[in-house]
């Protein structure tokens, strides 16, 4: 599985960090997330799907 | 597209009258109904506007920046906009940047984002666990307090004034009109003497301004005098607007989410009893379903800058629309059993803090307040029984679904440290010799109290 932010779409709303925080990481300067690059590790897939369902943007593209 | 006569544009019509009692007591219901018979409605009241109620339908529209705009056109030289108030508010001054659109207001929010995101907000914890602990020691002896009065209105207050750069011992000049100004209604004998409150307030922001420039401090307030906003240094009353979008919306809503949070609780002890055993990994989504359940700010409104067509509905331009964040959260196609708290919820997707690029700037920060007060309180009065015949629940919720006063009584236990004004004055000189306001690109280290 792999996760990708669209920066377009991402508004800081950080629940994605909340739900996998080994996943996302947020910027100092806005809030705004970044995923992890590359396949993510099978033990984060849950928590992976929990963040991309709770953007309020809907801003999280799973591969 | 093809042109509609207006009669078939608006043929879903529906009676919205959000500032009534009634609309308040009847939401639950009235919500289920919009969605399911409309969920876009044009509504003739507050001048006729549209309101959308889906969870959908606020998504597809709320972020389409491209044909909405927020501007509010105070001295009617562009399109005569009204901003985010549904009827207009009358004002001399735009409501900050959630009264603009881009550029300036992305421009405002680039200026504020280095005081406001999760690394900045974080910094402040042992400033706001201080202050906490002060204000239960305040009440802790004594086996009763209000929860607004005497903790949920004072550490929001005193956390902005800290940001913003100004003395936290004013906290109380700017706590009771801030609150005021929004529940009491302009037929109320009380409004002029709350109306009074406000202008001392807006002086006091001016004065502030004047000073910061001229013997710069740490803070939101330096930053904003020091902004260039499409090119400009803006004008003060310009900036007396964006203080008081940043004072109204940090005090009022996170005391709303704190006291309707801290009433559910009482009268849930045993789910009370499971946050505070496994607030390690329910805390977090229960933060979220309270803002999912209360959604403090209800709504905004925004004017169509183009006609379009959104949501199956077609808009014109200059026609203004209701989003309703409070119905969008009880839609039962994104969120199953809607009217239920649940902490466990899964894909909570609320849109407390709004949808698009106007997302509340302050969210971080009343996470990390509401969090912090809650699991102190669940600490140190681990029995609190509101009193449902004190409680004030704000008359009418067309804005902020707030609480004016939530008293409650638990077993009195010791004070744990310095009096709330002690409290004050150390964290008043942590700001000063620390520079605690400083955005998080000059100082990263958190706040160290005591």
């Amino acid at each position: 599985m792999q996760a990708w932010v669209d920066p377009d779409k991402c508004q800081g709303h950080t629940l994605c960090a909340m739900r996998a925080p080994a996943i996302f990481e947020l910027s100092d300067i806005d809030g705004h997330a970044t995923a992890l690059a590359g396949d993510l590790p099978a033990s984060e897939h849950d928590a992976v799907r929990e963040a991309a369902g709770s953007c309020p943007e809907q801003a999280i593209t799973l591969s | 597209m093809t042109d509609m006569t207006d009669d078939i544009r608006k043929q879903k019509r529906f009676q919205f009258t959000r500032h009534s009692p009634t609309f308040r007591l009847e939401f639950e219901s009235t919500a289920a109904e919009m969605q399911s018979r409309c969920p876009v409605a044009w509504s003739d009241t507050y001048g006729g506007h549209w309101v959308a109620a889906s969870h959908e339908a606020i998504f597809d529209i709320a972020r389409e920046s491209e044909v909405l705009s927020n501007d509010h056109d105070v001295t009617n030289t562009k399109k005569g906009y009204h901003g985010i108030s549904i009827p207009p508010a009358q004002s001399q001054y735009r409501g900050g940047f959630l009264e603009m659109d881009p550029p300036e207001q992305r421009e405002y929010r680039q200026t504020l984002n280095t005081y406001l995101s999760p690394a900045a907000v974080n910094r402040w914890k042992p400033f706001v666990e201080a202050l906490t602990r002060s204000c239960l020691d305040e009440v802790i002896e004594s086996g009763r307090l209000d929860f607004v009065d005497d903790l949920a209105n004072i550490v929001p207050a005193v956390l902005t004034l800290a940001m913003l750069g100004l003395p936290l011992k004013d906290w109380d000049i700017y706590c009771e009109p801030a609150h005021a100004s929004v529940y009491t209604p302009p037929e109320s004998p009380d409004f002029p003497r709350v109306m009074q409150g406000a202008m001392l307030m807006n002086q006091r922001l001016g004065e502030a301004v004047v000073e910061i420039r001229e013997k710069p401090r740490p803070g939101m307030i330096n930053a904003l005098v020091n902004a260039e906003i499409v090119g400009a240094t803006p004008p003060d009353h310009e900036l007396i607007g964006v203080l008081t979008l940043l004072i109204g919306g940090g005090f009022d809503t996170t005391t709303a989410l704190t006291a309707h949070s801290l009433e559910w609780l009482s009268e849930h002890p045993a789910e009370r009893a499971r946050l505070s055993a496994e607030r390690d990994t329910l805390l977090d989504g229960a933060t979220e379903e309270f803002l999912r359940f209360y959604t403090p700010a209800q709504g905004d409104g925004r004017t169509f800058s183009a006609d379009c067509e959104l949501a199956g509905t077609q808009f014109k331009e200059g026609e203004r629309l209701w989003l309703s964040w409070a119905m969008a959260n009880r839609d039962p196609s994104v969120f199953p059993n809607p009217n239920e708290i649940d902490f466990d919820r899964h894909n909570n997707r609320h849109t407390s803090f709004g949808l698009g690029i106007h997302r509340c700037i302050g969210s971080n920060m009343a996470r990390m307040a509401f969090k912090t007060m809650l699991t102190q309180v669940l600490d140190r009065m681990p029995d609190f029984v509101t009193d449902p015949t004190g409680a004030a629940h704000y008359e009418t919720v067309g804005v902020i679904n707030g609480m004016q006063h939530l008293p409650a009584t638990f077993t009195p236990g010791p004070r744990l440290g310095a009096s709330f004004a002690e409290t004050l004055e150390l964290l008043q000189r942590a700001c000063d010799e620390q520079r605690l306001a400083e955005p998080v690109t000059v100082r990263t280290a958190s706040a160290k109290i005591g």
